[in-house]
């Protein structure tokens, strides 16, 4: 669609202001190129192991990589133009590594922003600990020495009446730490193995999700002890009613595999669930917990460890990548796969990933290896792919604000992918450049 | 300017969004129903048409619209959804005439998506639930109870995700709703789903059908006994039910609104985006379908909504033109069409751009807006108050008086005007060749000023002068009868009616005179304890010939009072405080309520209700009119009484929803008025100005007055340019026969016909985006400089454009210079003698530059990247105020030294612009694609770099408005003596074709309007008790603030709405007297 009728159909009330809006993002985000026009300058000197923009302003990168450094980009604010004024070079505004006092030992695996504004950041590492960190003093306010490496923290955007972390970490147990009191709020246990990935639900702040080393994804309400949902492979959406077109997508064989799986499912003698009752607020309540069978403890949502873990923006849908190189998307509420078969080819299984969907949750960025894949959700497809980190990628973040998309890899590099812009008139004035696009 | 604004609404909403039709206000009424995206409307089906009973706001933007009726019940409900996802249910009390809310509540979620394609709410024909689907992937479902009462809503979880439109089937015997969505591949198909109330979900319906036709956007449920579903698609129509399956093919059209005619639901009216009104006709055999037939009926205004009214009439309601009231004839007429328009009703919207003028240089701004779109595209001029259309002058130095007297009386025309002199009295009268010519009543004595003048029963006419009363034949015009002052006495003021003279001498003397046939009798004598300034025996009670109460306006004491005729008893006293006297006392009646209106001597009005009964005076109100003496006096225009104040700021008073408003008249200085319907100039006034007597017609009783050109094309960019006396506009034509294809142009209007005087076709592809009237620097000549881009089909962003640089020539458009830009233009600004354009992501800087050859060109100079789009840019001085498409507001400067343009600041938050302007140096102005207001500012003294580069956030308000425009300027006349003189305001235009103000104020008095509105939260509820504070709070998907630094003025004014009980309690939480407030509050209400 083209942006300037878009634009005239707006002012003439033809087209609705959010419609256009989303049109505009849509657009923009399936249009992504590395970008011609802005180069973040990366500050480490090891793998990025994470990636996050602050949820309030949309401005500041905090960056993670395993030399244990840390930084923060701006990613309005040019440190410095290139050019004749078309290339934005951002450099780090500042890079905590480890000879800062309190600086990590060893690689840090997680660094995310306190939900509320970038006052504080939270970073958690391989030396077991987790660090909150005051962001204009860089120093550490609070920190928890967790029981083994730590793979992941999570905080909940939604969360109003709790500041807890949670940590994934190498221990079976996943933990939940109060920045306020500076202690352990509980643990949940349940996982077998490690865990690599934590989540919070986007639309209660009680829920909580995890995806363990023991291929099983976990949704815990943390007012109560133990999980009470355990997302199983084998069980699909075909028995629910579902669109028509869903049921002709399905492949011959899946669907043969899938019947099997169902009458299995049905000879546990498990009453089916009861379908469509989304609680239109607050918490899940009373989900076949705590007396949650034991053969549904054991389910798994995927062969092997779960490397990924993302909730869709409006909360209905749960992304997983597994190191069984697949990629499932879950209803959240019936906890069923929607069968979408996404065309991954190989993902990394060493580590975990951070994987990003655009705000409409059309598109997901997975890394594949050295390569950023961009799926169609609800088909599946490659829509495209991003290339140009020179080895694995382990974390993606898409921008919501600007449609961009920060990739960060083993490669030490962090790659902005932006919609294609047209820098012809650039001819204007100046000498034109031999410009290479590749962030250097 | 300053941060603190004040936010009204000059023009109100008249796009017309929904309608529908039932008996809502008695079991017996059928009314109309209006949604005006924030307003309500409320109108009562008559025999003379419809009636309006009510139109109120709404905090909130209205989603859905819909008349239900519980079982049971003998009228209807009205459930009314709102885009901020609040709900009510109201009904009508018929006590009070107002809206009851029966139920309210709240359905936002936090999971899901809000979706794209509009909020859809539906109720259930048997009346079992309420179904919404306001977020993708979920269907809500508020249940009612067995007694009509609504149960808690739950969610179902519906996985089409591309909804385009839901619908509930009539005669199921579980509520079944039927979803027409889009799939993944692009294909529309509808499903039906039962809703199981007790399990809280769907099963699978009874029927669906694949692949319709690809624009199927449309459900139209078909009523029993026929049932089932109407899919309306751009190719084909289809009847689908369980059981049948029909289609008919129909030429392609974008079906936009549908209005079912029959409660059996066998033919429907189909608007389409052409404004071609169809019937389609369901054919059948019993309750089975045996096809479908449509038929043209004729054009209309573009429809958005069709509600079949009764007895062939329909109303039309449009957002792209006017909305109608049509009748259906049985025949056709001479052009084949079905349609005859009855009534149209204005609609501004959309409008996309407007400029303000002062067409008539007498420093009254007006707005001429690009209203409409397709076909129903206009120019409107908006002028506020009432205009005067001069007839004839005539220079006429030291007018004291004016009356206009008719030859019979029953005569229907006036003939004789009356015109009276400091020592003398003239009578000019209408003469064959319909010239105004001086002519004599013998019986008059014309060597003395005349008091009063005025018709008398029995053919004979009323002359006061200071010592005698002369009753004069009018076909004779001999003197027939003569009543002298008492020696020592002289007559100071009079009035008369038919039948009844009332006069005063000196001495506080109150004479009561009856007129008979050739005889005048003194009737009654008082004698008052002071001296009488002013009085009035205007009939207002049946008798249109005589009146039973006396007003009398009194020197010293400072008191109006009212005396029963013909005894001249004292009724009722009223002090009216403070030191100025009563110049001028009215009797008047508005919409069968009887007020005493009393004008002061610095141009204070106070009115009363006055019980003509008992002569009891209440609800005293007090309003600021002018400076200088009043002078009232009743007129009738369109057979409704009004009151015209003259004074150095002449009113018309005239009553709307038995409400006193005030319009003023588009002259400077009036000393008199009166009415004088001659039948050479029907219907109009004499006006005494300063040295001039004007005879002229007034304009229909409106505060704003609309004028419409239409251009049977839209305009979208406006521009006025002084020298040449034009007005140039962007435009386009749709070319209907084939799809996509439009016409460009730019048009040149002459700014008094606005008739199309010149114009440039742009090229195949060109659009034009923008245009100014600006000069160059070192050229005397004014140019219209037009921004156009190259929209190709496969291209997502234009990659060029063109400036083009017209003179006007004769009357023409002469293309001076051109130059290509490699982008869309996609806004001008004259900059310091250059001409900076907005090309995409640039800014750029272009200056004017004499060739050799003696021509000129442009040549660019610098320019600014780092936008997502550059959309809308105001400059003052060398800043240059940019709004990005996503990207908020950014604050460039120009650097003349180094001829550069570099960043200054930024706001970082991500506000989609829709508009920006400059307030002052400092402050800027912003709207965004959440309806919301907006302004930052600058920060020059911040410490640090970060701090100087951010523009700071300083005022934020959900005005609920799209708002495509700001200008500087103002509606209203600009007294420079006034205090509303001194504020300086913006105006604004938005999509519905609501026109406001923003104000801004000192600090002093936003702080006291602050704490009025939050007072006024308090007593004022919103209709379905939607919460003020709420609606007015700063909304977008990331965060909702309270509104801070603006003020909602429609909420300020409508104090004045209030009763007395309500102003009081306001009055004592203020601590500040009602007549305080009712002035402050006045002032503002000069603003608009």
């Amino acid at each position: 669609m083209q942006t300037w009728k878009q634009i005239r159909d707006r002012e003439a009330g033809k087209l609705p202001s959010r419609a256009f809006a989303n049109r505009i993002k849509s657009n923009r985000a399936s249009d992504l190129q590395l970008s011609n026009h802005k180069d973040l300058v990366s500050s480490h000197k090891g793998a990025i192991n994470s990636l996050q923009i602050d949820l309030t302003e949309g401005r500041y990168l905090l960056s993670a990589a395993s030399d244990a450094s840390v930084a923060v980009y701006d990613v309005q604010r040019p440190s410095e133009y290139e050019g004749g004024g078309v290339i934005c070079k951002h450099r780090s505004i500042f890079v905590v590594d480890k000879q800062h006092e309190a600086g990590h030992k060893y690689a840090v695996s997680s660094a995310i922003w306190y939900p509320i504004d970038t006052g504080l950041f939270v970073t958690g590492s391989y030396d077991h600990l987790i660090n909150v960190w005051d962001t204009n003093t860089t120093q550490v306010v609070v920190n928890f020495k967790m029981p083994g490496k730590v793979y992941r923290t999570a905080m909940s955007t939604i969360a109003t009446s709790h500041m807890l972390i949670a940590a994934g970490t190498e221990d079976v147990q996943v933990r939940l730490c109060d920045i306020s009191s500076g202690a352990f709020a509980h643990t949940l246990s349940g996982h077998r193995d490690g865990v690599m990935n934590v989540e919070w639900s986007t639309s209660s702040e009680w829920v909580l999700i995890t995806g363990g080393c023991d291929g099983a994804v976990r949704f815990w309400d943390i007012r109560r002890a133990g999980c009470f949902q355990v997302l199983d492979q084998s069980r699909t959406q075909l028995g629910r009613r579902s669109p028509i077109l869903k049921r002709s997508l399905i492949t011959k064989d899946s669907s043969t595999k899938l019947r099997v799986a169902q009458k299995k499912h049905n000879g546990i003698g498990n009453k089916q669930q009861p379908i469509g009752r989304v609680p239109s607020k607050g918490p899940m309540k009373q989900r076949l917990h705590p007396g949650m069978l034991s053969t549904q403890d054991r389910a798994t949502a995927h062969y092997g460890a779960v490397t990924g873990l993302k909730v869709t923006e409006g909360g209905l849908y749960l992304l997983s990548a597994g190191s069984d190189s697949r990629l499932r998307l879950w209803d959240v509420e019936s906890s069923c796969d929607t069968l979408v078969n996404f065309e991954t080819v190989r993902l990394q299984t060493s580590k975990p990933i951070q994987l990003a969907t655009t705000q409409d949750s059309t598109l997901v960025f997975v890394p594949c290896m050295r390569t950023v894949k961009a799926f169609d959700m609800w088909s599946g497809n490659t829509y495209t792919t991003l290339r140009g980190h020179y080895e694995c990628v382990n974390a993606c973040w898409f921008n919501q604000q600007d449609q961009e998309l920060y990739t960060g890899g083993n490669d030490r590099q962090i790659l902005v992918w932006s919609p294609a812009r047209l820098n012809a008139d650039q001819m204007d004035e100046g000498p034109t450049e031999d410009q290479d696009n590749w962030s250097s | 300017m300053s941060i603190w604004n004040y936010v009204v609404t000059a023009h109100k909403p008249t796009n017309v969004t929904h309608s529908c039709v039932g008996n809502f206000t008695s079991p017996h009424d059928l009314n109309l129903i209006l949604a005006k995206c924030t307003r309500i409307e409320i109108h009562l089906l008559t025999p003379q048409g419809l009636q309006a009973m009510l139109d109120v706001p709404i905090y909130g933007r209205i989603a859905t619209l819909e008349l239900f009726r519980p079982y049971g019940e003998a009228q209807d409900y009205l459930f009314i959804a709102t885009e901020r996802y609040k709900f009510c249910v109201l009904q009508w009390d018929p006590e009070t005439s107002e809206l009851v809310t029966r139920a309210m509540g709240d359905v936002s979620d936090r999971i899901g998506r809000p979706t794209d394609n509009g909020q859809i709410g539906i109720i259930d024909p048997d009346c079992r639930l309420i179904g919404l689907h306001l977020y993708d992937g979920l269907f809500k479902v508020i249940p009612f109870d067995n007694k009509g009462q609504l149960k808690e809503a739950f969610n179902i979880r519906l996985e089409e995700l591309q909804v385009l439109d839901i619908k509930f089937l009539y005669g199921c015997s579980k509520p079944t709703i039927v979803v027409l969505y889009q799939d993944n591949k692009d294909a529309r198909h509808v499903k039906t789903y039962e809703v199981a109330l007790k399990d809280k979900d769907f099963v699978e319906g009874p029927w669906s059908q694949n692949n319709l036709d690809n624009g199927a956007d449309l459900l139209i449920p078909v009523p029993p006994p026929l049932c089932g579903v109407l899919i309306i698609g751009e190719e084909t129509i289809v009847y689908c039910s369980a059981n049948a399956f029909k289609a008919i093919p129909i030429r392609p059209s974008i079906t936009k609104a549908y209005g079912r005619v029959d409660p059996d639901g066998s033919r429907y009216l189909l608007g389409d985006h052409t404004g071609l009104l169809s019937l389609l006709v369901i054919t059948h055999e019993k309750e089975k379908v045996t096809g479908l037939k449509i038929e043209p009926l004729g054009e209309t205004s573009i429809a958005s909504t069709i509600s079949y009214l009764d007895n062939a009439f329909v109303y039309i309601g449009s957002s792209y033109g006017d909305s109608q009231l049509i009748k259906l004839n049985l025949q056709p007429d001479a052009k084949g069409s079905y349609v005859e328009v009855l009534e149209r009703y204005v609609n501004l919207g959309p409008i996309v751009d407007f400029c303000v003028v002062d067409l008539e240089r007498q420093g009254q701004g007006q707005v001429v807006t690009c209203s409409g779109a397709y076909k129903d595209g206009s120019l409107r001029i908006v002028r506020n108050g009432i205009g005067i259309n001069e007839q004839a002058s005539v220079e006429l130095q030291g007018i004291k008086g004016m009356w206009s007297l008719r030859s019979s009386t029953d005569d229907p025309f006036d003939t004789f005007l009356v015109v009276s002199f400091i020592s003398e009295t003239r009578i000019l009268a209408m003469n064959l060749e319909d010239e105004l010519e001086e002519t004599e009543i013998e019986g008059f004595c014309s060597q003395v000023q005349t008091l009063f003048c005025h018709d008398a029963i029995h053919n004979q006419l009323v002359q006061v002068t200071s010592n005698s009363v002369r009753l004069v034949s009018s076909t004779t015009r001999e003197l027939r009868n003569e009543w002298h002052a008492p020696s020592g006495f002289s007559v100071n003021v009079a009035t008369a009616n038919a039948t009844q003279v009332l006069l005063a001498t000196g001495g506080g003397h109150l004479v009561y005179l009856e007129i008979g046939d050739g005889i005048l009798q003194e009737v009654k004598h008082a004698q008052l304890e002071h001296e009488i300034s002013c009085l009035d025996i205007n009939p207002i009670g049946e008798n249109r010939n005589q009146s039973k109460l006396a007003a009398v306006g009194m020197w010293t004491d400072i008191s109006v009072r009212i005396f029963s005729l013909p005894d001249l008893n004292l009724i009722t006293k009223e002090q009216l405080g403070g030191e100025i006297i009563p110049r001028s006392v009215l009797l008047c009646a508005f919409e069968g309520i009887s007020y005493l209106l009393c004008a002061l001597g610095d141009g204070h009005l106070l009115n009363f209700i006055l019980n003509t009964s008992t002569g009891e005076l209440s609800d005293r109100k007090k309003v600021s009119l002018g400076t200088q003496p009043i002078t009232l006096r009743t007129f009738s225009s369109k057979n409704t009484t009004h009151v015209f104040a003259a004074s150095d700021r002449p009113t018309v008073i005239y009553s709307s929803n038995k409400k006193l408003l005030y319009s003023n008249v588009n002259l400077k200085e009036v000393s008199h008025m009166c009415p004088f319907n001659s039948a050479a100039f029907p219907d109009s006034l004499a006006i005494a100005k300063e040295g001039e007597l004007t005879i002229g017609t007034i304009d229909d009783i409106q505060k704003l007055h609309i004028r419409s050109i239409p251009l049977g094309e839209q305009a979208r960019r406006i521009c006025h340019q002084e020298q040449s006396r034009t007005f140039a506009i962007c435009s386009l034509k749709y070319n209907t026969s084939a799809e996509e294809s439009e016409m460009h142009f730019v048009r040149l209007l002459d700014d008094q016909t606005f008739d199309f005087i010149s114009t440039y076709p742009l090229d195949t592809y060109e659009y034009g985006c923008f245009i100014i009237s600006c000069s160059f620097s070192d050229d005397s000549n004014v140019y219209y400089c037009v921004g156009t881009a190259y929209v190709l089909p496969e291209e997502n962003e234009p990659t060029k454009g063109r400036i083009l640089v017209f003179t006007v020539e004769d009357g023409k458009l002469q293309l001076i210079a051109e130059k290509e830009t490699k982008g869309a233009v996609y806004c001008l600004n004259a900059f310091n003698g250059k001409l900076l354009a907005a090309i995409n992501q640039k800014i750029q800087l272009y200056k004017w530059v004499l060739r050799d050859d003696g021509t000129h060109e442009l040549q660019s100079e610098c320019g600014h990247h780092g936008h997502i789009l550059a959309l809308y840019v105001q400059t003052r001085g060398d800043f240059i105020v940019v709004g990005d498409l996503m990207k908020s507001i950014s604050l460039l400067i120009y650097k003349h030294e180094e001829g550069a343009i570099e960043e200054r600041a930024r706001d970082y938050n991500a506000n989609w612009m829709s508009a920006v302007e400059i307030l002052d140096d400092d402050i800027y102005l912003g709207s965004e694609n959440n309806f919301n207001l907006f302004t930052v500012r600058k920060n020059s003294e911040g410490a640090t770099d970060e701090e100087r580069g951010r523009l700071e956030v300083v005022g934020e308000y959900h005005l609920g408005e799209f708002v495509n425009r700001f200008r500087h300027g103002s509606l209203v006349m600009r007294l420079p003596d006034s205090d509303v003189g001194q504020i300086p305001t913006v105006i604004f235009g938005t999509i519905n074709g609501v026109i406001g103000v923003i104000a801004s104020l000192p600090n002093e008095q936003y702080v006291f309007l602050e704490k009025l509105q939050s007072n006024l939260r308090k007593v004022i509820k919103g209709v379905g008790g939607l919460n003020h504070e709420q609606w007015r709070s700063f909304n977008n998907e990331k965060k909702t603030v309270d509104a801070r630094n603006f003020l909602d003025g429609d909420l300020i004014e409508s104090f004045l709405d209030l009763n007395r009980t309500k102003m009081n309690d306001i009055s004592k939480a203020m601590d500040v007297s009602v007549e305080e407030l009712c002035k402050r509050v006045e002032e503002l209400t000069r603003l608009h």
